[in-house]
C-alpha cells in the first residue's frame, strides 16, 4: 500500500449528514469503514472486522487516518478570521479517483466551458500567464491567476477575479478568489478528496465567505451546482486515475498548475489511484 | 450471417447526423463516430489526448469535433488539433492529435478495424436494403453468433459487433422496409433468450 | 410563482426547464436537503408533509407533485397546447403514458443517481436493471420514431412535457452507473430537445450549440450519398 496516502489524514464524512446516533459506511483506499456517532456526538470508525481506526472530528468533518499519521490534520486558518461563513458543501461521490478530482479544483481552462455562464464566458477563454512555484515543504503554490468571471458573486454582474491555489497535501487542494480591481477576498475554498478506492473519490468541499451577504443555503446551493457541472467531465475521464508519467496526457503552457501537481506526486511516490506506466495509451 | 474478418460494423450510416457524436466499442476500444458538415465519416479513439475526455461527450461542428472539457477542436480526417482556447492566437502543436482508426462506408454501415495484427481483413460485399435497428446483447459476440445460426432468421444480412467482454450488438440489412419491425422483434425475443439463460438471480 | 427548488435534483430541474421554453418567471427558494436536510424541518413539511421537492407555490395552492407541475405550467401557460395537447384525446393520452414511464425512472434511474452521489440506500443493480428496461422501450420507440419523420416521444412536430419529465432523468442516467453508450436513438433525442431555444441547463447537462437550420438532419437520400462516395475512396 501506498504509505504516502496510507499514513495522512483524509476526511471520510462531514458531521452535518450524520446525525447524534447514525451509523454511516464508506471507504477509504479500499479499505470499508463503518463511522458512528454517539448519542453524545463523539465518533468512532471501525473497519469491518471490528477494529477500531484512528480519528477525529475537526472543521466539521470527520478525518481518518489507517496508518501512523506523518503530519497532523491539515490546519485551516481562515476559520480563525472573524465574520466568516463557513459552509460544508455536502459530500459527492464521484466514479473518478481523487487526483483527477483534485487536478479539476486547480484547472482554469475549463472555466470558461463546463461552468460557462458562472466562472468564465466565451470568448474570454485565454489562459494568461501565472505563477507556479514549489512551497519550502513541498507542494505547490500558484499565483497571479486573472479570469473574467460573469457571475462568480450570485448577481449575475461580471468581474475580473485573482485566483491563488495551493496544494499542500497530496489530496487536498485550496483556493482564494479576490476581486481584481480592490483586492478584497470573495471565497476561500478546500477540497477534501477522499481516495474511496482507486477509481471513486469522495468530493468534501469547504467553502469560506466574508461577512453574512450570503446564507448557507445559498452558499451550498451554488457549490452544488459548479461540482456538479465538473462531475460528468471527471466521470468521463479515461483512465479514471490520474496519468502522472511523461508523454501520457499532453499538457500546455496554461496547464503549468497540473504538471506541477502531477510532478510533485510522481516525486512524493504516490502510487495509489495514478498512473505511471502509458500502458495502452499511445505516445 | 456474414463473417469478416477485423472489420467490423460500427454504426449506421443513419446514426450519424450532423453535430452528433455517436459512442460505440469494438473489442474494447472506445469509439467515437461522427459525420463533418461536409460528410466525411471519422471513427477515433473515444478520447481527448489532453486530459482523456470521452470525445463522445462533446459535439461536432462543422468539420471539427470539439471536446467538452476545454473546447480543444480537432479536424475531420487527420484528427489533428486545430484550436485550443486557452491560447486562442497559438497554433496547436502537431503532436496533439486524435488517434484515428480506418474507415469505409458501405451498405449503410460504417466499418472499422481496431485489431493491431496486420493482416488484411476487407469490409465484405453486402446486398442493398435497410438497415436495422442494432440491437445491443449483454452476452459474448461468439454466443450472439451461434445463436443467430441456429435461429435461421430469413429476410435479412446479420453481422455481430463484438463491444467489449459480454458484450456485442447485432446489426442487420434487411432485405425491404416492410420487415423491419417482425425482424426486429425477431431478434429481441432471441435477445430475451440469450439474457434470460445467463440472468443474474 | 415560487418554486422550492434544489440544483441537484432532476425533479426541480423539469420544472425550471419547461418555465424557461415557456418564458414563466419563477421566484426560487433554495431548500437545503442536502446535507442540511431542510425538507424533513417542520416548516417544510407544513408546506409538504411528503418532505419531497419540488414543490410549486402557485398563489392557489401548492403543487407538490414536479409532474403535476408540469402539467400545470404547460396547461396555464401555454395557450397553442403544444406541450400539453388537452384538445387531442390520442396524443394527450400518449403524454400521459410516458409521464407514467418518467415516474418509473425517477424511482429507478433516478434513485441509482442518489444511491452513487450522495449514498441514498436503495437496491443498486435492481435500479440499474430496471432503468435498463425502461431505456430499451424507449430507444426502441425513439428509433422507430426517427424513420417515420417523428422527432419526439409523442407523435407530433412539437415535443411534449413528457420530452422533459424523461429528459431529465436520462440525461443524468450515467452519474448512476446507468450509461446510455446502448441507446443511440435516445442519445440524439437529448440533443435535439437541448437544441431547442432557451433550454435550461442544470449541472451534469451539457449545452448544444446551435445547428445551421439548413442542415439539422441528414436525410436518407444524402446519407446514401456520401455513403457511396467514400466507399469510393
Amino acid at each position: 500500500m501506498d504509505p504516502i496516502l496510507w499514513n495522512d489524514w483524509h476526511v471520510v464524512g462531514d458531521t452535518a449528514a450524520l446525525l447524534h446516533g447514525e451509523t454511516f459506511a464508506t471507504a477509504l483506499l479500499g479499505v470499508a469503514l463503518q463511522i458512528a456517532r454517539a448519542e453524545d456526538g463523539s465518533v468512532g470508525i471501525v473497519q469491518s472486522d471490528g477494529v477500531p481506526v484512528l480519528c477525529d472530528v475537526r472543521y466539521g468533518f470527520i478525518w481518518a487516518c489507517l496508518g501512523t499519521p506523518m503530519q497532523p490534520i491539515i490546519d485551516v486558518p481562515e476559520l480563525a478570521v472573524e465574520d466568516m461563513t463557513a459552509v460544508i458543501g455536502g459530500a459527492v461521490s464521484v466514479h473518478a479517483s481523487a487526483g483527477r478530482a483534485i487536478e479539476n479544483f486547480l484547472d482554469l481552462g475549463h472555466l470558461g466551458y463546463v461552468h460557462a455562464g458562472y466562472l468564465g464566458a466565451e470568448p474570454e477563454t485565454a489562459v494568461a500567464s501565472y505563477n507556479v512555484e514549489t512551497l519550502p515543504g513541498g507542494g505547490v503554490l500558484v499565483t497571479g491567476c486573472e479570469v473574467f468571471q460573469p457571475n462568480a458573486l450570485m448577481d449575475n454582474q461580471g468581474v475580473m477575479i485573482g485566483y491563488s491555489y495551493k496544494v499542500e497535501r497530496p489530496l487536498t487542494a485550496w483556493f482564494q478568489k479576490i476581486l481584481l480591481d480592490s483586492g478584497t477576498l470573495v471565497t476561500t475554498a478546500y477540497l477534501f478528496a477522499q481516495p474511496v478506492d482507486e477509481d471513486h473519490c469522495v468530493a468534501h468541499t469547504l467553502l469560506l465567505v466574508p461577512g453574512s451577504a450570503y446564507s448557507a443555503a445559498d452558499i451550498r446551493g451554488y457549490q452544488q451546482l459548479i461540482f456538479l457541472q465538473d462531475k460528468p467531465i471527471l466521470e468521463n475521464q479515461n483512465p479514471k486515475r490520474l496519468p502522472i508519467g511523461p508523454r501520457m496526457e499532453i499538457p500546455i503552457l496554461a496547464d503549468k498548475t497540473s504538471i506541477a501537481y502531477r510532478r510533485w506526486l510522481a516525486q512524493l511516490g504516490v502510487t495509489y489511484g495514478v498512473v505511471r506506466e502509458a500502458a495502452g495509451v499511445p505516445a | 450471417m456474414i463473417a469478416s474478418i477485423g472489420w467490423h460494423p460500427v454504426a449506421a450510416s443513419s446514426d450519424l447526423p450532423t453535430g452528433h457524436v455517436y459512442q460505440t466499442q469494438l473489442e474494447g476500444q472506445a469509439l467515437a463516430v461522427w459525420r463533418s458538415a461536409e460528410g466525411e465519416v471519422n471513427v477515433w479513439e473515444d478520447r481527448c489526448p489532453h486530459r482523456g475526455v470521452r470525445f463522445s461527450i462533446g459535439v461536432a461542428v462543422g468539420n471539427e469535433l470539439q471536446c467538452q472539457y476545454h473546447a480543444w477542436r480537432f479536424a475531420s480526417g487527420s484528427g489533428a488539433c486545430t484550436h485550443i482556447p486557452a491560447h486562442p492566437t497559438q497554433k496547436p502543436a502537431a503532436v496533439i492529435r486524435a488517434t484515428i482508426f480506418p474507415v469505409i462506408e458501405r451498405g449503410g454501415l460504417v466499418w472499422t478495424r481496431v485489431a493491431e495484427d496486420h493482416s488484411e481483413g476487407t469490409v465484405p460485399l453486402v446486398r442493398d436494403g435497410v438497415v436495422m435497428r442494432a440491437l445491443p446483447v449483454n452476452r459474448p459476440a461468439a454466443t450472439v453468433e451461434a445463436a443467430l445460426l441456429a435461429a435461421e432468421l430469413t429476410g435479412a444480412t446479420f453481422f455481430v459487433q463484438p463491444l467489449a467482454e459480454g458484450q456485442s450488438v447485432i446489426r442487420g440489412i434487411a432485405r425491404d422496409e416492410a420487415s423491419l419491425r417482425t425482424l426486429d422483434s425477431a431478434l429481441e425475443r432471441l435477445r430475451r433468450q440469450l439474457e434470460a439463460d445467463h440472468a443474474v438471480i | 410563482m415560487l418554486l422550492y427548488d434544489n440544483a441537484m435534483l432532476p425533479e426541480c430541474y423539469a420544472v425550471r426547464l419547461l418555465s424557461g421554453l415557456l418564458g414563466v418567471e419563477l421566484d426560487l427558494k433554495t431548500v437545503d436537503c442536502y446535507p442540511g436536510r431542510q425538507h424533513r424541518e417542520e416548516a417544510f413539511l407544513a408546506i409538504n408533509p411528503l418532505g419531497t421537492l419540488p414543490v410549486l407555490d402557485t398563489g392557489d395552492a401548492f403543487l407538490r407533485d414536479w409532474l403535476a407541475a408540469l402539467v400545470y405550467l404547460a396547461a396555464r401557460y401555454d395557450s397553442s397546447a403544444r406541450w400539453l395537447p388537452t384538445a387531442d384525446a390520442g396524443r394527450l393520452a400518449a403524454v400521459q403514458e410516458w409521464l407514467s414511464i418518467a415516474r418509473l425512472l425517477q424511482s429507478s434511474a433516478g434513485a441509482a443517481r442518489l444511491h452513487d452521489s450522495i449514498g441514498m440506500a436503495t437496491d443498486i443493480e435492481r435500479r440499474r436493471r430496471e432503468a435498463h428496461d425502461l431505456l430499451r422501450m424507449t430507444e426502441k420507440h425513439l428509433w422507430f420514431g426517427e424513420r417515420g419523420g417523428d422527432d419526439w416521444l409523442v407523435a407530433g412536430a412539437e415535443p411534449t412535457i413528457a420530452d422533459i419529465a424523461l429528459f431529465v432523468h436520462v440525461i443524468l442516467s450515467e452519474e448512476g452507473g446507468i450509461a446510455r453508450m446502448p441507446y443511440p436513438a435516445v442519445r440524439r433525442w437529448t440533443e435535439r430537445l437541448r437544441r431547442l431555444p432557451n433550454f435550461a441547463l442544470m449541472g451534469g447537462v451539457f449545452p448544444m450549440p446551435a445547428l445551421d437550420a439548413s442542415r439539422t438532419l441528414l436525410s436518407e437520400t444524402e446519407c446514401q450519398a456520401a455513403s457511396a462516395q467514400s466507399a469510393t475512396h
